[in-house]
């Protein structure tokens, strides 16, 4: 061969034939595997086998940060660098502490989600094979694409084309590097 | 055309109700002798009835709120709940009735009404006079009935539609209905919050006190539909509709509910810490000292904190089991959270001194919730048992269905 492959694209007409194809390829063992399709597919998660994000637990991670930088601050600023009577409140006045440390919460929290989602996905992205297909422009329309990568250890030329072909899609593309 | 029968809510609904009205009833019987043979009681029963009243309103007036709320942001929970909440808003002439006694002993139970020479009181003539207390709480009955009234009539005729352009039709009248209503109730029940509780204690005023109760009755509301779906959701005819991701939904709902309560809550105690004034600090100190510092320590910890933090874990909002434990448990600390907004109020026994906790616990502070919950379940089971248990119609009950599929 004297191009590079970076994997090979299935394309389905249907949401229930991508789902039935990508629970065979799960179970016919292959791991790097990715889907496309112009809407969310609850089911797709579970039939590729994509395992839970760990984002919940980075928002939650940016949100306890954001609480002790919140209260932190305010304890650096009233109580140890400059303190000073406001109100006739003592240094450490937790009620009036909470709305900035909440802030701080809802602000780290958010960015946690944004940047950890945009990390999580390998995101901002310029390049990627798959549009190296032509047909692929209508992922976003309506077709529905199945990829599994050269990088996947189980993956054969010959072998991985002929098994794609088998789960009956429209077509099968290689996706050039 | 739809097969009723196939809706039709469990029988064993029926024994419960008979249950809920033999407890309801003997303490109710209890309680009222124990009010009419001993005047030094009186105070201390209406308290205690207007605490499981205010606790159980809270749910029936709640379902109300929530059934306009969910006509005005659509969605698959709502379509779920609708019957549940339809059945809540329809037991507004037992709450009524449960109210009666409230009304009769209003001078045994509100300081004020022995007060009329008090300035505060003098100021707010003619509006806090016993009459126009009276006339107000009348017209809130009326009010909230009316609410119910259309948006039930409109949802049974919807069973009763011909063709899907009808039961759609119905679908949007009632949206449209609920846009100016929201904002009719929500004003409702501020008036009533602060006629009912907040004049327990006349010298004192909060401007934040009808969202506490707007918020407080939402969140027992959406507690009591995850508690009777998951009960509901493995016997027929509920085990075909509801799915886990409506126990999701429901959830997200309580935890925002739960954050929201947490924040009229600690809004109204910040501003009047940072104030820092004599008459809005009495109110505060009186729920600090003498024991009752503790309980609004297990308010914060256990109506926010804990059920909040459980609340951001998916498996437990997904699992009916767990959820319905969470809500049965959230509505428990409700009931503490009236009683903690009742009960330390200024009381005519002891000439306007308010009781430490120990003094002011009564064991009518159970009995009565008990008995007016009876009354109410009884009445609101029956109410359920009357329609199909979903709404067999709804343009968005396929979708409904489908969407609580998901995993």
């Amino acid at each position: 061969m004297d191009r590079k492959i970076y994997g090979l694209l299935a394309e389905f007409d249907t949401a229930t034939q991508v789902v039935d194809a990508a629970r065979k390829i799960r179970e016919a063992g292959y791991k790097k595997t990715d889907a496309f399709s112009p809407f969310p597919i609850h089911e797709m998660d579970e039939a590729l086998g994509i395992r839970r994000s760990i984002l919940p637990y980075l928002v939650f991670a940016g949100g306890v940060a954001g609480l002790l930088t919140g209260l932190g601050l305010q304890w650096f600023v009233h109580v140890y660098d400059y303190p000073i009577i406001v109100g006739g409140r003592p240094y450490f006045s937790l009620p009036s502490f909470i709305p900035p440390a909440f802030e701080l919460t809802i602000l780290f929290a958010g960015f946690a989600a944004v940047f950890g989602m945009l990390f999580l996905n390998g995101l901002p992205q310029p390049y990627h094979p798959v549009f190296n297909v032509p047909r692929f422009a209508l992922a976003t329309r309506e077709k529905f694409f199945l990829l599994i990568e050269t990088k996947d250890p189980k993956f054969d030329y010959e072998e991985t084309k002929r098994f794609m072909h088998s789960l009956s899609p429209q077509e099968v593309f290689d996706v050039e590097e | 055309m739809t097969n009723f029968e196939d809706y039709r809510a469990p029988e064993e609904i029926s024994r419960w109700r008979t249950f809920a009205l033999g407890i309801g009833g003997l303490l109710s019987i209890i309680i009222l002798v124990i009010a009419v043979i001993f005047p030094e009681q009186r105070e201390q029963a209406l308290r205690s009835w207007l605490l499981g009243f205010i606790f159980w309103g809270g749910i029936g007036i709640g379902c109300l709120g929530v059934l306009i709320l969910q006509y005005l942001t659509g969605g698959a929970w709502g379509v779920v709940s609708r019957r549940i909440l339809e059945a809540g808003s329809r037991t507004i002439p037992i709450l009524f009735v449960l109210f009666l006694p409230i009304m009769a002993g209003v001078t045994y139970a509100y300081e004020w009404t022995h007060l009329m020479d008090l300035p505060v009181v003098v100021h707010r003539q003619p509006y806090l006079s016993v009459e126009w207390w009276i006339f107000r709480a009348v017209l809130y009955f009326i009010l909230w009935y009316l609410m119910a009234y259309f948006l039930n009539k409109w949802s049974a005729q919807q069973d009763q539609a011909k063709d899907f352009d009808q039961a759609a039709k119905l679908l949007a009248d009632s949206s449209k209905f609920s846009g100016p209503t929201m904002v009719f109730f929500v004003l409702v029940v501020s008036f009533a919050a602060i006629d009912w509780v907040m004049t327990l204690d006349p010298h004192w005023f909060s401007t934040m006190y009808g969202f506490l109760f707007t918020a407080g009755w939402g969140l027992s509301c959406f507690c009591f539909v995850v508690a009777n779906l998951a009960f509901l959701a493995n016997k027929a005819p509920l085990n075909r509709i509801i799915g886990k991701r409506h126990f999701h939904d429901l959830g997200k709902l309580m935890l925002a509910l739960t954050m929201v309560w947490a924040y009229f809550n600690f809004s109204q105690f910040l501003i009047i810490w940072s104030g820092n004034l004599p008459e809005e600090t009495t109110w505060y100190l009186s729920r600090l000292k003498g024991g009752w510092g503790v309980v609004g320590a297990i308010l914060i910890l256990f109506h926010f904190a804990f059920p909040f933090l459980v609340l951001l874990t998916r498996d437990v909002k997904m699992r009916a089991k767990w959820l319905a434990s969470l809500a049965v448990f959230i509505l428990v600390l409700r009931l503490v959270d009236m009683f903690y907004l009742i009960s330390p109020n200024p009381r005519i026994s002891t000439h306007g001194k308010s009781l430490e906790l120990w003094a002011s616990f009564s064991w009518m502070d159970i009995a009565a919730p008990l008995a007016v919950g009876g009354i109410w379940l009884w009445f609101y089971f029956g109410e359920l048992m009357k329609r199909p248990l979903v709404p067999v119609n709804d343009p968005y009950l396929g979708n409904a269905i489908e969407h609580g599929k998901g995993h």
